[in-house]
């Protein structure tokens, strides 16, 4: 099957300023890939290039095989993908299941109104002013218009803003089981436990270009990332005690690594030397969120990163 | 006929019967969207009603005059207030909606999804239509109420009224193209509009010549005359004026073509 999502060497620009540099990733069919990234490092630009709204200045944009900024085309396409937008735009006079069924009379072969409004928890509600309902109501409403259609392809853009744990959850097992049915995603976020949680690859914008790329548990190893120990010591001991430089913050011992089996050795062979114990040890691999902040400081920093990019 | 061509003939019909179905969707939607909304419903639909109610109220006495031109007051102020709500439904209403909805983003929103742009257009001037049609008729109403006979010449009053309508939304359109703030598109709408109105002789016969010239090469008097002929004189379709009108529709949908935009951002 051909890749969903293939954009290579994309570049657009507004007056002087670069927004997109140099942007190359492929999606597969039915494999969710978040799009990661400081404000202003070219997601909302690109998104919007792959969605037909935005035209690009130089580069490749296939999109389920179709040229986003080809108007011949874009009425096909729009039949086949979904949307979700940041903001929330919805009329806000009709009830619930008249804005779905509304956008429903758009498309050619469109999911049943009552089975969308199932999927994205707004059953009992239907009756309702879209006017009365929460922002996360509202949140989940948008997330209906982008399914009505029967997407093959969904974009979501930061879907999960505004929305209390429980209905994040839920959002999630609910872009799960979309996958699941074969449907493709690429969503945007600034949340780093809903990428790890959700994707199944990322990518890291940085300043209008792709700074790196992998699974999120890939990422860190592949970018040389710091392994994070920490544990607390029973009595007297200080930071220059041990034979491993660490920090004292917040009564813990916190050390970050980039080689732990050797720290560790040298940590226990310490404490069982000295009678004393290692209390409440953690070793936590690297989270994506610090990953996440290393890649785009650095490349805020200087133009190149250190260590293997892409 | 050959098969190939029975076949043409037949998906072109099927193709039409479903944009016909897709256009009473959108209708029926945009309908919805109106009368629920207060603010249209009152200041759009209501107060032009209310206002040839009060005109009746105040002149439903004063008979035929040369001040009106020849015309019994409400007899003069049946059409231009009928031309009034026509301004409200189409021009005013879509400079309005069309800028506030583009900065909700929900333009942007319609956009992404497979409903032609020709079908979005069209369905708004089908509802803004429909809306001047219903005002009008209870606009005839209140005046028959005050003693002003029918109109006998509909099919010129149809005409009239369409083309009007068209024209004002192309208008109407135009203006929401070129603002792009959502909170200044009713002022500027309404800046555009009332002096307009005042000088084409909506609220009071004009009997400056110089005044009435101008007025005449602008959009609101043809229209105004227009109707007038058809409701109040018993004369048929007003060509020379709908010409101006129609010029003035024709520069709208240009500049509304060239320049509208659905996403709030501008490129």
């Amino acid at each position: 099957m051909p890749d969903a999502l293939e954009v290579a060497g994309l570049r657009k620009s507004y007056g002087s300023v670069q927004a997109v540099r140099d942007v190359g990733f492929t999606v597969r069919s039915a494999e969710i890939v978040a799009l990661l990234g400081p404000n202003g490092a070219g997601k909302t630009t690109t998104l919007e290039i792959l969605e037909g709204f935005r035209t690009r200045d130089g580069g490749v944009a296939r999109v389920l095989g179709l040229d986003p900024g080809d108007r011949s085309s874009a009425r096909e396409l729009r039949e086949r993908t979904g949307l979700v937008l940041q903001d929330i735009a919805v009329e806000p006079y009709l009830t619930v299941r008249e804005t779905i069924a509304r956008s429903a009379g758009y498309y050619r072969a469109p999911r049943r109104v009552a089975d969308v409004i199932g999927l994205v928890g707004l059953a009992g509600l239907e009756r309702r002013k879209v006017r009365s309902l929460s922002g996360g109501q509202k949140r989940r409403l948008d997330l209906a218009l982008g399914l009505i259609g029967d997407p093959e392809l969904l974009y979501l853009d930061e879907p999960t803003t505004g929305f209390d744990p429980a209905a994040r959850r839920d959002a999630w097992e609910l872009v799960r089981e979309l996958r699941a049915d074969g449907t493709t995603i690429l969503l945007t976020t600034h949340d780093m436990a809903e990428a790890q949680a959700l994707a199944d690859r990322v990518v890291v914008l940085s300043a209008g270009v792709v700074v790196a790329e992998g699974r999120p548990d890939e990422l860190g190893a592949r970018n040389g990332e710091q392994v994070r120990i920490v544990f607390t010591l029973p009595g007297g001991y200080v930071a220059a005690d041990l034979p491993v430089t660490a920090e004292f913050v917040g009564g813990r011992f916190v050390l970050l690594t980039p080689s732990p089996t050797q720290a560790l050795y040298e940590l226990t062979a310490w404490a069982v030397q000295r009678g004393t114990v290692l209390a409440g040890l953690t070793v936590d691999p690297p989270r994506l969120e610090d990953v996440y902040l290393r890649l785009t400081s650095d490349h805020a920093l200087a133009s190149e990163p250190e260590g293997s990019t892409r | 006929m050959t098969t190939a061509t029975a076949t043409a003939v037949a998906a072109r019909s099927r193709r039409l019967r479903s944009d016909l179905r897709l256009l009473a969707h959108q209708v029926g939607y945009e309908q919805l969207s109106f009368w629920r909304n207060p603010q249209s419903a009152i200041f759009t639909f209501i107060f032009p009603v209310l206002f040839v109610a009060i005109m009746g109220a105040l002149f439903g006495s004063v008979g035929k005059s040369s001040y009106f031109g020849g015309l019994s007051a409400l007899q003069y102020y049946v059409p231009t207030i009928g031309a009034l709500s026509v301004l409200g439904s189409c021009y005013g209403q879509l400079a309005v909606a069309l800028a506030a909805r583009r900065q909700a983003g929900i333009l942007k929103r319609v956009r992404a999804t497979p409903l032609p742009a020709w079908a979005y257009f069209a369905g708004l001037l089908a509802h803004c239509v429909l809306v001047s049609v219903i005002d009008i008729a209870l606009i005839v109403g209140v005046g028959r109420l005050y003693g002003v006979p029918f109109p006998s010449h509909w099919l010129a009053i149809a005409i009239t009224l369409v083309l009007g309508a068209a024209s004002f939304c192309a208008l109407g359109v135009a203006v929401a193209s070129v603002i792009s703030n959502a909170e200044a598109a009713p002022a500027v709408a309404q800046l555009v509009l009332f002096p307009l109105m005042f000088i084409s002789g909506t609220y009071m016969p004009i009997h400056s010549t110089l005044l009435n010239r101008v007025s005449g090469w602008l959009p609101v008097r043809p229209f105004n005359e227009a109707l007038t002929g058809p409701f109040a004189l018993h004369t048929g379709a007003d060509w020379g004026h709908l010409a101006v009108l129609a010029a003035w529709g024709g520069l709208g949908a240009i500049v509304a073509i060239r320049r509208f935009r659905w996403d709030p951002r501008p490129e």
